[in-house]
């Protein structure tokens, strides 16, 4: 492992900050950190600059930042993905420990959907079919592992019945594979069926989040919840450096993000993005990761993905 | 005319003076970016977007969509004049285009890729304005098993593009597949052939091996030839610009790339690389002088050069009419627009008209614009070829490496560059065409994709997956096609026979 040589901060940030988004350009995740960026340079002092590594599943990027030394001035963008990565049993770093919260800013409830042409108006119709028809029914992700597949295959464990994962390469082609009619259910985040629900292709039947959502487009979704099965599985963006900051240099980043979050402008910008603003600090982003981490460990046990991979892997 | 009328509407939006500033810098950059090895269009778009939060909506959408067609623009300039790929869709520019160069035909080759991708960029554009949403439709009924029956069918007919043994081709396609597989599987999450390099983790990109096979192994080459200087007479201004018989072998390529581009580009993947490579075997079987491709037929420039730009077109309708995002290149614009505010998909249309319509007709406005900044270039590019070989060749390593280096910002994959450029070498040396290599990179991951992706939705079976309607219908094109091929060898063959035994 490098050498974490921590430097005093004096007059922190000195200059720009780089922020490295673990995956490609275009995705979620990296609109939101583009989104921050955007308003970064009046509340931080200093631009931010995004640059994108992608690659692994998001490690080839966490591992870069969690062996940059730790001044505040190379961050990552996080997602729920730091937390299953590691249960897999392959990573260089464990990085909920090698890595600090400074901020979660956003938190997304990912949306059952399948045709509009299909006959199942609700979970309880398509549970009926799959029971009857096993196997018949799959249902695409974009990645192995990720937590998209998590939740699919949380959801057929709950439900008991048994569905097929097909993985994609990206939310937008596991979208135009469900409307071409190639598979039945895709699981991905709102903004990614924002415009196909709007347009009516799609419709949505459940929601993975513990409280429907409050856009106008998908406030009729009802939770696994409200529909009988005991299915929570959220995702979440947000920032964090490697471990060690300096406290003021941790004191001055925390509160500079906190006011770009505040910034009304980044607040619009998310809301066009189809984001919602789920902020937390860096301690309850800490305490968040913690309870992550136990409740994943456990899904991914049960529902056998965490074998399945480890599996291939070898 | 109803089209008509919005398009006149777009017409208005796209001439006031904003957008068309805006245009004017998309197609320059744009231009820049496709010359530059290594920098391509995906991460000349992200670096541009914090510059565009002050510019109004319409501004910048039509400043990024100049950037991704402006490069294709200017993609063949370095592969034409010193065998180096600005663009992964302009490596197969680099089979005809170069050799067109050292025989002192760099201008009109030039020529006929800016005009060939004018006319081809038009040609999408007229089906992107007519045709949109249903073609939109049409491309969803490709699922996993036909891009699995495209790609198999795809590697065997193209595989054999240029003129050495079949079998020496396939053996360069099966390496390129092999090196594709290099890398983290990006559906199962397991790194395969990594050797726990973090680096190769990231896979092989398509540029860092073609501008090492083509751009070093040319200079590789070209120092162990003294005498490798082509002749180039001080040339007339007119003589830059393609003679008649040029122009009468160019113009049927152009409208045939145009249209296949057009209809690659409506399906995933890297549409402009494969379509440039569909034509050039297609030009090349068309052809009354198959023997030429390789050393220099115009055909092998015009075509793929119309076909990767008008593929350019064809990614943005289901991006526009759909909102999905079939390669990096859309992805990257998609994030440009929502940034801004803008969510592309069924409701654009008729929600947004203007800005539809402005788009569209700023893409209109931004191909003339282009063939009018490129042509007089030509005159400067070719100035380039009379610098001294000792002076050129340094100066291509410096710029090919640079550009290496910015793809990742790595050494490593400078390493690969070096690595790729004496395979190269040594790979022209012996006799083997490094065009299958690219072929194999390109489609194999597609197949496999599409092969494991198809293989589940068809619950295990491969007899159920290769006979849905499409993809049978695909794999049965390609079945007859290679018949035909062999039993035109076959008969050619007896033939000879015949004619030797009476002599």
């Amino acid at each position: 492992m490098e050498n974490k040589v921590v430097p005093a901060a004096t007059k922190y940030p000195e200059k720009p900050i780089t922020l490295i988004v673990p995956f490609g350009v275009g995705g979620g995740i990296d609109l939101v950190a583009r989104t921050v960026e955007k308003s970064a340079s009046t509340h931080l002092g200093q631009p931010l600059v995004v640059v994108n590594k992608p690659g692994g599943t998001g490690t080839i990027g966490w591992n870069e930042v969690a062996g940059a030394p730790p001044d505040g001035y190379t961050l990552a963008m996080t997602g729920i993905e730091i937390i299953l990565q590691p249960l897999y049993g392959t990573t260089k770093y464990h990085y909920p420990s090698a890595l600090e919260p400074i901020a979660q800013i956003t938190e997304l409830s990912l949306i059952m959907a399948v045709q509009s042409n299909q006959p199942w108006n609700s979970l309880e119709d398509l549970i009926a079919y799959a029971k009857n028809h096993p196997g018949e029914i799959k249902f695409g992700h974009p990645g192995i592992g990720g937590i998209n597949h998590v939740l699919g295959e949380t959801f057929a464990k709950a439900a008991n019945i048994q569905l097929e994962q097909v993985p994609f390469q990206s939310g937008a082609e596991a979208m135009s594979s469900l409307l071409g009619g190639h598979i039945q259910v895709v699981f991905l985040n709102p903004a990614a069926v924002k415009e196909q629900l709007r347009s009516g292709k799609v419709k949505a039947l459940a929601l993975g989040g513990e409280k429907r959502l409050t856009d106008p487009v998908f406030t009729n979704i009802p939770t696994f919840r409200e529909q009988g099965l005991d299915v929570v599985c959220n995702s979440w963006n947000g920032i964090a450096a490697p471990k060690g900051l300096p406290d003021d240099v941790k004191k001055k980043l925390s509160e500079g993000i906190k006011k770009v979050i505040d910034d009304p402008e980044f607040q619009k910008n998310m809301e066009n993005l189809g984001l919602q603003i789920t902020y937390l600090g860096p301690e309850e982003s800490g305490k968040k990761w913690l309870i992550d981490s136990q409740r994943l460990t456990k899904t991914v046990q049960e529902t056998g993905i965490a074998e399945k991979i480890k599996t291939q892997k070898k | 005319m109803d089209i008509l009328n919005l398009l006149l509407q777009g017409v208005s939006v796209s001439i006031l003076p904003a957008n068309l500033l805006s245009c004017i810098i998309g197609v320059l950059i744009g231009t820049l970016v496709g010359v530059l090895p290594g920098i391509d269009t995906v991460s000349a778009i992200a670096l541009l977007l914090p510059f565009s939060y002050g510019m109004d909506s319409t501004a910048a959408l039509i400043m990024f969509a100049g950037i991704y067609y402006g490069s294709k623009y200017g993609g063949s300039t370095t592969s034409i004049l010193i065998n180096v790929p600005g663009e992964a869709a302009s490596v197969v520019t680099c089979l005809d285009g170069y050799p067109m160069g050292q025989k002192g035909r760099a201008g009109a080759a030039l020529a006929i890729s800016a005009i060939g991708s004018f006319i081809a960029g038009t040609i999408g554009l007229i089906g992107l304005t007519l045709l949109a949403p249903p073609l939109a439709q049409a491309a969803l009924a490709f699922g996993p098993p036909e891009y699995f029956s495209l790609a198999l069918v795809g590697l065997i007919l193209l595989s054999k593009l240029t003129g050495t043994s079949t079998l020496k081709s396939a053996l360069m396609a099966v390496i390129g597949i092999m090196l594709s597989t290099i890398g983290l599987d990006s559906l199962s999450g397991i790194s395969r052939f990594t050797f726990g390099i973090d680096e190769l983790d990231r896979g092989f990109d398509l540029s860092i091996i073609a501008m090492g096979l083509f751009g070093i192994g040319e200079i590789l080459t070209a120092m162990t030839h003294a005498d490798a200087k082509p002749d180039i007479p001080s040339v007339k201004f007119r003589d830059l610009y393609p003679t008649k018989e040029e122009w009468q072998r160019s113009i049927t390529p152009m409208f045939r790339g145009g249209i296949v581009g057009f209809l690659v580009g409506l399906l995933p993947g890297p549409a402009a690389t494969i379509s440039s490579f569909i034509s050039y075997g297609l030009e090349k079987r068309y052809s009354k002088h198959p023997e030429e491709f390789g050393h220099g037929a115009i055909e092998g420039v015009a075509g793929p050069e119309a076909a990767n730009n008008s593929a350019i077109s064809a990614t943005m309708i289901p991006l526009l009419s759909l909102g999905l995002p079939f390669c990096g290149a859309t992805a990257i614009l998609l994030s440009g627009f929502m940034i801004h505010g803008i969510t592309p998909g069924p409701s654009l249309i008729t929600e947004r008209p203007e800005l539809f319509w402005g788009l569209i007709a700023s893409m209109y406005i931004g191909n003339v614009l282009l063939l009018i900044i490129n042509l007089p270039l030509i005159g400067v590019f070719v100035q380039l070829l009379k610098t001294p070989l000792n002076i050129l060749m340094p100066l291509v390593a410096v710029v090919t490496l640079t550009g290496a280096y910015s793809i990742n910002n790595s050494m490593f994959d400078l390493l690969w560059v070096i690595f790729f450029g004496i395979m190269g070498f040594l790979l022209q040396r012996s006799g083997f065409e490094p065009s299958p290599l690219i072929i194999g990179l390109v489609l194999g991951p597609e197949l496999e994709r599409g092969l494991t992706q198809g293989l589940i939705i068809c619950n295990g079976s491969i007899w159920a997956l290769i006979t849905r309607p499409l993809a049978a219908a695909i794999l049965s094109l390609g079945a007859i096609v290679i018949l035909y091929n062999f039993v035109t060898w076959f008969t050619r063959r007896n033939h000879k026979r015949k004619e030797l035994d009476v002599n």
